[in-house]
């Protein structure tokens, strides 16, 4: 503790250089942050993915409807919890670029378990009693203004019997999502309701929402669902949300090389930088180490004073670098639902800065370690 | 003796007291040859990938798309597919037809190699004379396919990124299975194509429209006549594009995306290696405040002292962009990589060197504004009286 005053006035010995110091290692460790936060932080996005929900679609694209008619044979598959048709059609609010997704389903008895929907019981139930029933997202009810009760028309591509493609909804509740790839502009209709108004496409889906028991079973399970459609007209593909996410996902861990030979980069130039700038701070500060050695402080103090005084520097930095850093989460998690700055980055990042901080300080506290005050005072 | 001699002096001494100060330098040399090369190699990815997109695009070759929708996300009639063919100033091939390919796009999937992930491929139902309109098409193995069959050619880079692709093998689409019966390649371009006979493929899926036509000129200054006699006919609601927008307007995104990575991250590290040399530089001017305050003392004039700092600091730069850019080329000239879903070598072009040259250049002169000022404000009375 009473080293500390000593260590205060070291770093603040020669302010200009100090803080040119903190503000290169904080840009480092800014950089640092936001390339191996990013990826770690998709990373875990994709393993916390559920595994248990998978997606029965057409085998040859999300596009390819499928008949309805496969509902029971995928029901009647062992370790199946719950299928549900899910219907999907592009629309727009208002002017055409405001885009809303409608997720046609049907809210048969435990149908929230096949999907990652979160809605309050009061509004599932509305849901279910009104066939003309939308679910908002919550985001989207704020952006638009919608509250329950609201009557809103929809324009969509699909014409209903009388050939009129607008479609009015009564708003009966709100939800959330907890999907990293889940639409933000999403909205829930009855799949009956939606079935039975539209002129054409009657009887198909868009893909099948499972729920299965067992996710370490999810690929076995997939194929076990795949089997009985193999050799059909209607071939199917089965993934699990965790897969998709893995998928859609993937170009970033593409990048992975790229990303380490620039975090190697920041490092090896933030190096030469810090060590550089200690050398030179003790090379001036070679008479006042020798009056502290004079005065009775051991060499070993001395060596772990200089150590002291760039660990300080640098972990602090590094730091503030990582808290600017996880400033742009926020902003990513736009685009991967539920990123956030992960605590295994900003350990390893103020571990790295205590690292920089010991190599770049081991030559110069050596040589200030070895100083002879004799011929140090001498030099005056 | 005027400035510009004080300033040259001042050069040659700083420079040749280089070697008595390798901490400084190295950290200038270090600082900047990281941010450049990290600047490179990100851009080198942009221009790779522009390169590749570009690669096949030519100016006689024109999209008909239907209004109002993406090219190959249409759907046109075939009494309209058949009224673009007789249109004027369309080239025609050797037997005297007019150059329209039509093609029905369908998704498909494929399974990367190494990873097993499943990429989305568009499988392209399309008319033979494709080979007429893509003459950088060469057959490496086996041929093209016979209309009417459920038979598949694919290019190279198919075989290469993604598993059962080669001739031979079987794929089962929509539950009957269709061969491979060649492997093309199709110069530089590295993405996976998929073609087969539209025909085949659209009573496969039981459609009845195309979803796009593509159509050679006979020279591409016909383009305006030929979009005018598109956009003339009332009874057809098409409208033609040159290849080469459609193919940059397709590639947008990624482009500006991957140019936002490569200034973002050079930007951030620019500013890194800017402050090591700011501190650097005050470290050398600080070392020689004697020196610099009996320079004043003789007669040199403050702005031949700010000067000869600023060259001294953009001469470091020079050399450290050039080892930067060095790495990168070394590092990653030819590097194939796939981000999002893309695949496409990168490509270290002298433009992106020149690019890397001129930030290191502004390096140089930022990080040598503040040192080369506090080396001429050296107050001359004190620096000489101290020590």
């Amino acid at each position: 503790m009473k080293y500390l005053p000593l260590l205060w006035a070291g770093i603040w010995r020669k302010p200009g250089r100090s803080i040119l110091i903190f503000l290169q290692v904080a840009v480092a460790f800014t950089l640092f942050g936001v390339l191996q936060g990013l990826k770690t932080g998709v990373e875990h996005a994709i393993a916390a993915a559920r595994a248990d929900l998978l997606i029965v679609h057409s085998r040859l694209s999300f596009g390819v409807p499928l008949p309805i008619g496969q509902l029971e044979q995928i029901r009647s598959v062992p370790g199946v919890e719950e299928a549900i048709p899910v219907g999907l059609a592009p629309a727009t609010y208002q002017n055409p670029d405001q885009h809303v997704g409608l997720v046609a389903l049907r809210p048969d008895k435990g149908w929230l378990s096949a999907f990652t929907y979160t809605i309050a019981p009061a509004y599932v139930k509305a849901f279910r009693a009104t066939r003309t029933g939308i679910l908002v997202r919550a985001e989207l009810a704020k952006k638009y203004g919608w509250k329950i009760g609201d009557r809103i028309p929809l324009m969509t591509m699909v014409p209903q019997r009388d050939g009129s493609t607008v479609w009015t909804f009564d708003v009966v509740g709100t939800f959330t999502d907890s999907d990293i790839g889940g639409g933000d502009s999403n909205v829930l209709i009855n799949y009956d309701y939606w079935n039975e108004a539209r002129a054409s496409g009657k009887d198909t889906v868009n893909h099948f929402s499972v729920k299965i028991a067992d996710p370490k079973a999810a690929a076995a399970m997939a194929d076990a669902i795949d089997a009985r459609f193999a050799n059909s007209p209607n071939e199917t593909r089965s993934e699990s949300i965790r897969e998709m996410a893995q998928e859609s996902l993937q170009s970033i861990g593409d990048l992975e090389f790229l990303i380490r030979a620039v975090v190697a980069a920041v490092l090896a130039a933030l190096l030469f930088a810090t060590a550089t700038m200690l050398t030179q701070s003790v090379r001036e500060r070679t008479p006042e180490i020798a009056v502290l050695k004079t005065v009775g402080f051991t060499d070993r103090v001395v060596f772990a004073l200089t150590l002291a005084e760039s660990s300080v520097l640098c972990v602090t930095a590094g730091g503030v670098g990582l808290a600017i850093a996880s400033l742009a989460f926020p902003y990513a998690s736009k685009f991967v639902h539920g990123l956030s700055m992960p605590l295994i980055i900003v350990m390893a990042g103020l571990v790295s800065a205590l690292i920089v901080a010991l190599i770049s300080a081991a030559v110069p506290a050596i040589l200030a370690a070895r100083l002879e005050v004799a011929t140090a005072l001498a030099e005056r | 003796m005027n400035s510009f001699r004080q300033f040259l002096a001042l050069l040659a001494v700083s420079l040749s007291g280089l070697a008595r100060r390798p901490g400084p330098v190295l950290t200038i040399v270090v600082g900047v040859a990281c941010a450049v090369g990290v600047l490179v190699s990100m851009l080198a990815m942009g221009s790779g990938a522009r390169q590749e997109e570009m690669s096949n695009a030519r100016d006689d070759r024109v999209v008909v798309a239907e209004l109002g929708q993406r090219p190959l996300f249409g759907s046109i009639s075939r009494q309209d597919a058949a009224a673009v063919q007789d249109l004027p100033d369309i080239r025609r091939d050797k037997d005297g037809r007019p150059i329209v390919v039509m093609e029905a796009m369908i998704p498909m999937s494929g399974v990367r190699r190494g990873t097993a992930a499943r990429i989305f491929i568009p499988l392209i139902g399309v008319t033979t004379n494709v080979t007429a309109y893509r003459p950088e098409m060469r057959f490496t193995a086996g041929r093209m396919f016979r209309p009417g069959l459920h038979e598949l050619v694919v290019s190279n880079m198919c075989a290469r990124v993604f598993s059962g692709f080669e001739v031979g093998d079987r794929r089962s689409i929509r539950g009957a299975p269709w061969t491979i019966v060649g492997r093309f390649d199709e110069g530089h371009s590295g993405q996976c194509t998929v073609y087969a006979d539209v025909n085949a493929i659209m009573s496969a899926f039981s459609r009845d429209t195309y979803s796009g036509l593509e159509v050679m000129l006979r020279s591409p200054a016909d383009f305006h006549a030929f979009q005018a006699a598109v956009t003339a006919d009332p009874a057809v609601h098409l409208f033609a594009q040159r290849q080469r927008k459609v193919v940059a307007d397709n590639f947008k995104g990624l482009n500006s995306l991957l140019d936002f990575a490569s200034y973002f991250v050079g930007t951030i590290m620019a500013i890194g290696g800017t402050l090591g040399a700011i501190n650097s530089l005050y470290a050398v001017v600080d070392s020689r405040r004697r020196e610099l305050a009996t320079l004043r003392a003789i007669g040199f004039r403050p702005g031949a002292i700010v000067a000869a700092t600023l060259c001294e600091s953009i001469l470091l730069a020079v050399p450290g962009a050039l080892i930067g850019a060095a790495i990168a080329w070394l590092l990653f000239n030819g590097f194939s990589t796939s981000p999002f879903g893309y695949t496409f070598e990168l490509d270290v072009t002298p433009a992106l060197v020149l690019t890397g040259v001129i930030w290191a250049l502004v390096m140089g002169f930022i990080g040598g504004i503040l040192p080369a000022v506090r080396a001429a404000r050296v107050p001359v009375t004190t620096a000489l009286r101290a020590a």
